[in-house]
């Protein structure tokens, strides 16, 4: 049918003009439309940020309102200028901002929120043609903008203790501001933790640095996982006894990203996507249990005898019993950010594969990258960096992997036929 | 009715009803039509020779026109009228319509007599033939004598259809009464009614088909509708099968799937796996033809949508235009500030806008009068996937719709395009909007397309060896 004066808004584009309208089947439709989805996703990624926000104080509320507004901004200056229809609309730049605010830490600058909601915007997203056609996830684009802009800003929080950042004293929820922090004890349980000295925060060293010290090779800083061996008079602590109780993991009471940290929120969140068909679980499961497996196979060094280093293949397999290697594997998998990468960045909808197939080939690759990257090198985000380079995978694994269709026989296309 | 434990297909969508208002009412006639149209290549194909002149009178159930070939059928009158003269109709094809030739009838007669003869109950006309005894020939003789066509999306003449099942020699004859479309109940009220006689008509088409499993395939939530069903069924070795309502286990191929477990190749019909499928009206009208002589004139079509006043099923002579039959039941809410309803042919999930000139065919299993609402500006896809999770034949359509954008013929081609069942489930769950169903069926017709031309004979005179 061709176009009428009678129009309602909707049906104008963006530069005003009613366009012609041909009746297709079917002639009803389900009612979850595009922005429907984005403030559903936005809905839930922001239980993670109000985990944040009570975690880190007011800072991180801060942090994340410039994220959100320099995304929503960007956007609008930038439709301003080139007119992209797929930029007009703002639930998705807020789902990018709301997500960007996530990976970032409460103690920052104004300006690096502001820089790197200007970069996901920009070169995440619209330089593609907006959305649905970007190839990496624009909120992980701008924290690597970020990461390589201001390194110092990201990952110091107080000169004097370098490699320590802040969390909130438990009596300072919500209220506390993060800067104004004080050394604190890393294996001191969080609850009960009252603020030292009049500070609103202790500095703690982040979990992933103190795990480090079991895959460093060329300076192992731990004799063992647990069991300090007897047999050795100078041998080096046990790596295991430096870390914090695993429910401080949980709960979100370490340093890290506003929304990395919690753990309860994240898998909460993700289970709400799922319920809601937002994504499979089979790329979360496939992502967990590929790290999982990495982390169990993957050799850690210890310090022998004599500034000996000892190789041990397998920890899993350890010879300080199958308890204390579960420690280990789980210390691994939840300390870093591979939480907030599992359940609510890989699986964004435009950068992961379409098949579920696909999208198990893709947890694979990210959970085994994710894992690498947090156990050998010293790049600063090495989740979320994993599933920025398995992302550039997608369109290959979308190409690749095609389920068997209706009729024909499998890899019916390999054929030919 | 026995609800047995089949297998299941992938895929597929809960939809929502909306049969209620016309679900328990008991099919009427249709008031006195001011005209007929009564197109003249029902089936498409050529058009049939007409044997009747302007002016003249004709009665009910007279053969008007004669068929050229084998792709059409000979046409009889639907009611008794004076012939107008010829004129230009549309009628349904696949997703669109065709222009025919149609007779045009005045002065018509009322349509009491439209609905088919009850079996044993009715007892009106005498059971003329015994099916039964009669041999196998007889009984092809008679039905090719009937000059019947099948009541499907798109129609075609039995006996080409018949020729086609007994050369592929199938297994299963299978009734569709699924009838999964929100708003139509047609084939439902059909196997309500006349339960008995379709199960007969099964039967006859069973035997020339020569397929041992002959089976009616319909809804588990309406089964109490159908115990009249069950003597005749065990009767004539009617298996009936109730199965779930998830769209579109309806679909030829997908029902095929469902209960034979073989799956259709790309691109073919279910008589490629042994399973002619067809639906109730067309049995009805076997039996009509071969046990009482009598030639089926009407549909049954499922008027409905919230702008009709008295929704409901009708037996509608052939030849009413679609338009003629919307407003007989058009309600006060119709033609206000709303705007003007838009009138579909067909259920609305794979159904087609009314054409003006589209009149009713064997193809026309319900007029529905929707909201004017228009078609959502699609949006870019968002990769999110719903579609390649919800497609019964499991397409990836978020790549087929790549390929389409990018003109990819070929890539749509190893990508299986050719399986897609036309459901409109892509369409209707893709949250950007995106006219997905359209787009894999453009693809498959030029698919389709090339394969033609690269197969084609060179043309007698061309340079090419």
């Amino acid at each position: 049918m061709t176009s009428d004066a009678t129009s309602s808004s909707q049906d104008r584009t963006h530069t005003g003009a009613t366009v012609a309208h041909v009746h297709d089947s079917p002639f009803i439709r389900a009612p979850e439309g595009a922005r429907t989805v984005f403030l559903t996703t936005v809905l839930a990624v922001c239980g993670p940020l109000l985990g944040g926000i009570v975690m880190f104080g007011w800072r991180a509320s801060m942090t994340a309102a410039l994220a959100i507004a320099s995304c929503v901004i960007t956007e609008r200056l930038y439709y301003r200028v080139t007119r992209i229809p797929a930029l007009l609309g703002r639930s998705h730049s807020v789902l990018t901002g709301v997500l960007l605010a996530l990976t970032l830490p409460a103690f920052v600058p104004w300006f690096v929120p502001v820089v790197a909601g200007a970069f996901a915007i920009i070169v995440g997203k619209a330089v593609f043609g907006g959305v649905g056609h970007f190839v990496w996830q624009p909120a992980l684009v701008g924290r690597l903008a970020v990461a390589v802009l201001f390194p110092a800003l990201l990952t110091v929080a107080d000169a004097r203790f370098e490699g320590r950042q802040p969390v909130l004293a438990q009596n300072r929820l919500l209220v506390g501001d993060v800067r104004e922090a004080a050394y604190g004890n890393d294996t001191a349980p969080w609850r009960g933790r009252a603020a030292p000295n009049r500070k609103d925060a202790v500095l703690l060293t982040p979990p992933t640095r103190i795990l480090r010290g079991l895959t460093d090779r060329k300076s192992p800083a731990y004799s063992a996982l647990v069991q300090r061996p007897a047999d050795q008079p100078d041998a080096k602590p046990a790596g295991l006894l430096q870390m914090p109780p695993m429910e401080n993991l949980f709960y979100g009471a370490r340093p890290g990203g506003l929304g990395e940290t919690c753990i309860l929120l994240l898998i909460v969140a993700c289970l709400y996507l799922a319920y809601r068909d937002y994504l499979k679980w089979e790329l979360p499961l496939s992502m967990f249990l590929a790290a999982w497996i990495t982390v169990a196979v993957a050799p850690i060094y210890l310090a022998g005898p004599n500034d000996t280093v000892r190789t041990v293949w397998l920890p899993i397999l350890s010879q300080e019993g199958l308890a204390a290697a579960l420690t280990y594997v789980n210390y691994q998998t939840v300390s870093g950010g591979l939480a907030l990468a599992i359940t609510l960045v890989s699986v964004e909808m435009t950068s992961r594969p379409v098949t579920a197939g696909g999208q198990v080939l893709l947890g694979v690759g990210c959970g085994v990258l994710a894992m690498l990257l947090q156990l050998y090198t010293t790049i600063p985000i090495p989740c979320l960096m994993a599933v920025l380079a398995m992302n550039t995978l997608t369109p290959t694994i979308d190409r690749l992997w095609r389920p068997r269709v209706f009729g024909t026989k499998y890899f019916a296309f390999l054929r030919g036929k | 009715m026995i609800f047995r434990r089949y297998g299941m297909f992938t895929g597929g969508i809960e939809l929502p009803d909306e049969k209620r208002p016309t679900i328990d009412r008991a099919i009427e006639v249709a008031t006195r039509p001011q005209r007929l149209l009564v197109p003249l290549a029902p089936c498409g194909g050529a058009p049939a020779t007409p044997t009747v002149a302007t002016g003249d009178t004709v009665s009910p159930g007279q053969r008007i026109a004669i068929a050229k070939d084998q792709t059409g059928v000979d046409v009889f009158a639907p009611l008794a009228g004076q012939v107008a003269g010829i004129v230009t109709v549309t009628v349904p094809e696949w997703g669109g319509f065709v222009e025919s030739p149609a007779i045009e009838f005045t002065d018509l007669s009322a349509p009491t007599d439209l609905a088919p003869s009850r079996g044993e109950d009715g007892g009106l006309p005498e059971r003329g033939f015994n099916w039964k005894d009669a041999s196998e020939d007889s009984l092809l003789a008679r039905l090719a004598e009937g000059q019947l066509a099948t009541h499907r999306v798109r129609p075609q003449p039995l006996m080409t259809w018949l020729s086609r099942a007994r050369d592929q020699k199938c297994r299963w004859s299978i009734v569709n009464v699924m009838d999964q479309e929100p708003l139509v109940s047609s084939d439902h009220r059909l196997l309500s009614e006349f339960g008995p006689e379709i199960m007969e008509g099964l039967a006859i088409i069973a035997r020339l088909v020569g397929s041992p499993n002959k089976i009616v395939a319909a809804d588990h939530r309406r089964t109490s509708y159908y115990e009249a069903c069950g003597a005749p069924a065990e009767r004539f070795g009617v298996t009936q099968i109730a199965l779930p309502h998830k769209y579109p286990i309806g679909a030829d191929t997908i029902l095929t799937k469902v209960i034979t477990r073989r799956e259709t190749p790309p691109g073919e019909t279910p008589f490629a796996v042994g399973a002619a499928v067809l639906d109730a009206a067309t049995c009805l009208a076997v039996y009509q033809w071969v046990v009482h002589r009598r030639h089926l004139l009407a549909r049954v079509v499922t008027v409905a949508g919230p702008h009709t006043a008295r929704p409901g099923n009708f037996w509608t002579p052939f030849g009413t235009p679609c338009a003629d039959l919307a407003a007989l039941t058009a309600g006060p809410g119709s033609g206000s500030a709303a705007g003007e309803p838009t009138l579909i042919h067909g259920g609305p999930m794979a159904g087609t806008v009314c054409d003006a000139r589209a009149v009713v065919t064997p193809a026309t299993n319900a007029v529905l009068s929707l909201e004017a609402a228009r078609t959502p500006l699609p949006g870019p896809c968002l990769r999110c996937g719903w579609c390649t999770d919800h497609c019964p034949a499991r397409l990836n359509v978020a790549a087929l719709n790549d390929a389409f954008e990018l003109s990819l013929v070929d890539r749509a081609r190893l990508g299986g395009a050719l399986a897609c069942v036309e459901c409109g489930v892509c369409s209707y769950i893709c949250p950007a909007r995106l006219p997905l169903t359209q787009r894999v069926k453009q693809l498959k017709r030029r698919i389709v397309a090339l394969r033609r031309a690269s197969e084609a004979p060179p043309a007698i005179g061309s340079d090419k060896p």
